[in-house]
């Protein structure tokens, strides 16, 4: 506590704030000044407790360092919160001397967001700024320690949403409860696991999807949009098919929206765990979307097949010891026609994929004529050797002869 | 060894089909050995001479024909048994990357009106420093070394392994 | 006179081709029961110039280093004409030379024909029957393929379990202390330079030595020739040739059949970081030493098992050398039946644990 205090020497503003905070035995009031002595923006740009609090740094006891005169606040709670941070935040001449790039509008995407609206109609439970950027002790975003860094931000969002006594009393739109699964589910999902272990930051997170400051669910509509931000051509695809106008959740129908799991060609089916079931029936033929399903669900399966079959053929012969790098290179064309078709699947129209397998399978039969020259060659290979034996062994027998000859002579 | 085999001190054949089958058997051995040996000297002499791909591919591989490839194209060419991509800048440098996309291993290409690579799977896009700038690629395109071997029209662009 | 015998003429009045003259016509190699066992040298020696000829083609596209090794041999066996060919001869041959080779050691042993005189005979051939080890395992490696990468290193890890020269012999065999691209430029400077350069020499000691003392005889037949009985002779040129020349054919025969009907694959690159492979072992012609090893228990008389195996098989080895000197019976002249006996052992105990070893998992 002391070397807090030394350490703190810096400016006559903030030593009697933080000497008298700091000595104190109550944690609620000793602990933001310990906070703000850690790295903070705020503190390193040379703000003091005065800049949000008001009152007078500089009166050793409480009553003048807490005088209203001098605008002091207290703790902001609540709309007094977003109005403290807005003074400068929103200030785009006083933001360009520090941060220029940094965006002003913060404050009214939060009033746009569900956290601003329900803060207007009095709850005082909601997030504000502080509940996600801290007040003392506030790091940049591209701080790895900023609970806003983007592998820390499902677990800011979850400290409230994912605490079923918190979120209690919330409601969806059809009047049940607000769901606390969220954090759990997003920590199964693809995007987690490209976050963190494919260390890629640029992975989606709660805010890439729901908003940073105007955070609220995408709207019924919005969601193939939200989602096509990164996933383009899906949402492309998706956007011609009959499905655009029939999901209400567009992506999220078939593949969640928090616990996104990787897409597996089992989903395209209406039997058994497909996800075609809620809709369609596997039993029945007449059914536009079963048949549909069952018939770009085959054509896949076909080529999976069929692409197995080139890669085990060549490699048997690579093996052998024939030249394949074309057709490795061939094998490698029809695998990313593969995957054109899973895109094309989005277009929920059969006949547009069966044109990328048929594509592919082209590919896949040269690659399979190439594959019987080779082992044509490993047999021409065998019989020039097999014929080798013979006069080998033609030799052979005529050596032994020759010398049984040789012998009845000498006799 | 002795010169013939017909110089061998034999007792005298009494002629007929003994004296014919000793020729025959002369005849069917000298058949044999030359047959034999030119089964072993015609590979040796066939493995002696060079194939035409002089050199296993592994750590380089010629490209393209320099005067092939005008600024702002670019080329898929085979690198051992993976795709790569020379392209040449608009001011006429040569740079060389990797072709497998580091999403899905779909192979990228160029495009000319925007100077960048991109893959058509997943709309990926790198720049010309092998970069992502957008899409979902994870990772950059390997770079590869660029050199131009021999000169005036037959000069080739030969890529390498860093 | 007809052009070979006026060459044979010119060069005679140059060389004075007398003594050959004479060595062709007077030559003579015993007959008796056990002459068969006569080719298996002959055999061997022929492998051996086939592996000579075969590595010198290889030799002209190889490439010995860890970033090029596996594509060379590749590049040999997909792009160069009848490369894949050279490529199977060269692999087959060396396993039917050391089978050979160890065929020509029993039959030689067992015959006790390591007696006075040919105590020197003996020592150089034991002596390239260990650089035909050598050779076979030096050889293994240079494909650089996963079974040959891992069976080095687990064979190379084996001279680390000698007492107190073991490290320093497992970085010696290394170049360093893992199985990596300098292990392969030391052994190919062994395949190609050293261990010829030496086996050149002692082959040539040996056939002279043999030229020199002539073929020797059973121990029976000796004391009856002692007695002053006659041993009927076959001529060198042209029966005895013909025979082994018929011998070396047979070889070639069983050569083209195994190249035939098992061809040798590529594998795959090696790649030092994966998982040594389950039921990793070496070639079949160190598998019962490496199965023996497998099975010796982890402590002997309080020292570590593998240590003992290992000393063991030196000693083997180093009395192997020594055995003419060693079967005070033979040196005189006598039978000798516990070295027949300890002979038989060793056969039975070496096919035993191969199979042994083969079959296990």
């Amino acid at each position: 506590m002391l070397l807090l205090v030394l350490a703190l020497a810096a400016g006559p503003e903030m030593n009697s704030c933080v000497t008298c905070h700091a000595s104190q035995q109550d944690q609620r009031l000793a602990r933001p000044a310990a906070l703000f002595t850690q790295p903070d923006v705020h503190r390193e740009r040379g703000f003091a407790c005065v800049d949000c609090h008001g009152g007078d740094p500089s009166a050793p006891d409480k009553t003048r360092a807490h005088d209203p005169a001098l605008l002091f606040k207290g703790k902001p709670t609540g709309q007094a919160v977003v109005t403290t941070c807005a003074r400068c935040h929103s200030d785009a001449e006083l933001m360009r001397s520090y941060a220029p790039k940094q965006r002003v509008d913060q404050a009214t995407e939060y009033a746009a967001s569900i956290h601003g609206k329900r803060l207007a109609t009095g709850d005082p439970r909601v997030a504000t700024c502080v509940s996600c950027h801290g007040a003392h002790g506030v790091r940049l975003a591209s701080d790895a320690k900023s609970p806003v860094f983007p592998t820390n931000v499902a677990t800011t969002c979850g400290s409230c949403h994912a605490d079923p006594e918190r979120m209690g009393g919330y409601k969806l739109a059809d009047g049940s409860p607000l769901p606390t699964s969220q954090l759990s589910d997003y920590r199964r999902s693809v995007h987690f696991a490209a976050m963190t272990k494919g260390n890629d930051l640029s992975a989606p997170t709660c805010n890439d999807c729901h908003g940073n400051h105007g955070a609220a669910p995408p709207g019924v509509g919005a969601i193939a949009n939200v989602c096509g931000t990164c996933h383009a051509v899906f949402a492309q695809k998706f956007e011609t098919s009959v499905h655009r106008q029939i999901f209400d959740k567009g992506c999220v129908e078939c593949h969640g929206n928090h616990a996104v799991l990787k897409p597996s060609d089992a989903m395209l089916s209406a039997n058994g765990h497909g996800i075609c079931v809620p809709c369609h029936s596997g039993e029945d033929q007449s059914d536009h979307g079963n048949v549909a399903a069952e018939q770009m669900r085959g054509d896949i399966e076909g080529l999976k097949v069929r692409l197995d079959g080139a890669g085990a053929l060549l490699a048997r012969i690579k093996n052998a010891g024939i030249e394949v790098s074309d057709e490795e290179l061939a094998l490698r064309e029809a695998g990313s026609k593969l995957t054109l078709a899973r895109t094309e699947v989005h277009t929920f129209e059969p006949p547009r994929v069966a044109a990328v397998i048929a594509d592919a399978n082209g590919v896949v039969t040269h690659i399979d004529d190439a594959g019987q020259r080779g082992l044509a060659e490993l047999r021409y290979r065998r019989r020039g050797l097999s014929m080798s034996l013979g006069a080998i062994l033609l030799v052979v027998v005529a050596l032994a002869l020759k010398v049984r000859q040789i012998d009845r002579q000498r006799s | 060894m002795p010169t013939t085999l017909g110089d061998l001190p034999y007792a005298p054949q009494t002629g007929g089909p003994a004296f014919d089958r000793r020729r025959f058997l002369d005849a069917l051995l000298t058949v044999g050995f030359v047959s034999t040996a030119a089964a072993m000297a015609y590979p040796v002499a066939r493995f002696l001479i060079p194939p035409r791909t002089g050199d296993p591919e592994t750590a380089s591989a010629v490209a393209a024909r320099a005067a092939d490839l005008k600024p702002n194209s670019g080329k898929i060419f085979k690198f051992g048994n993976k795709p790569g991509i020379v392209v040449r800048t608009a001011e006429g440098d040569l740079r060389a990357f990797s072709a497998v996309c580091s999403h899905l291993d779909c192979t990228v290409q160029f495009k000319a009106d925007t100077a960048q690579l991109w893959c058509a799977c997943h709309n990926g896009t790198y720049d010309l420093g092998g970069n992502v700038v957008s899409g979902p690629p994870p990772r950059g395109l390997e770079a590869f070394v660029v050199n131009v071997r021999g000169e005036g029209a037959d000069a080739e662009i030969v890529v390498s392994r860093s | 006179m007809t052009p070979l015998q006026q060459t044979v003429a010119w060069l005679d009045e140059r060389l004075d081709l007398t003594e050959v003259r004479h060595f062709i016509s007077e030559k003579g190699v015993p007959v008796h029961a056990q002459k068969i066992w006569y080719y298996l040298g002959g055999m061997t020696l022929f492998l051996f110039c086939v592996q000579v000829c075969t590595g010198i083609l290889l030799l002209l596209y190889y490439r010995p280093s860890a970033a090029e090794a596996y594509e060379s041999v590749q590049f040999i066996v997909t792009k160069v004409e009848f490369g894949w060919l050279i490529r199977n001869i060269h692999s087959w041959s060396a396993n039917l030379l050391i089978a050979l080779a160890f065929a020509h050691f029993f039959s030689v042993f067992l015959l006790k024909s390591y007696r006075k005189p040919r105590e020197l005979t003996w020592l150089s051939g034991v002596l390239l029957l260990f650089l035909m080890l050598g050779f076979g395992f030096s050889g293994y490696l240079l494909p650089w393929n996963e079974l040959s990468f891992f069976a080095t290193k687990v064979g190379t890890g084996i001279a680390g379990a000698v007492p107190f020269a073991g490290h320093f012999l497992l970085r010696l065999l290394r170049g360093g202390d893992d199985v990596t691209g300098a292990t392969l430029s030391r052994f190919y400077g062994l395949h190609v330079a050293i261990l010829p350069a030496v086996a050149t020499a002692l082959v040539a000691a040996h056939l002279l030595l043999v030229q020199r003392q002539g073929m020797s005889v059973p121990l029976d037949l000796e004391i009856r020739i002692r007695q002053g009985e006659g041993v009927p002779q076959m001529r060198f040129f042209p029966d005895y040739i013909l025979r082994d020349v018929l011998a070396w054919y047979v070889a070639l025969a069983l050569l083209a059949a195994l190249a035939l009907f098992y061809p040798w694959e590529l594998g795959n690159k090696a790649d030092p970081f994966a998982a040594v492979p389950p039921g990793i072992r070496p070639e079949w012609y160190f598998l019962a030493m490496f199965h023996t090893l497998k099975l010796l228990p982890s402590h002997i008389a309080g020292f570590e098992g593998e240590q003992v195996g290992v000393l063991a098989f030196g000693a083997a080895a180093a009395l192997l050398v020594f055995v003419p000197f060693l079967d005070r019976h033979a040196l005189r002249g006598r039978r000798s039946p516990a070295f027949t006996v300890a002979g038989v052992l060793g056969l039975v105990y070496l096919v035993t644990l191969t199979i042994v070893g083969h079959y296990a998992k």
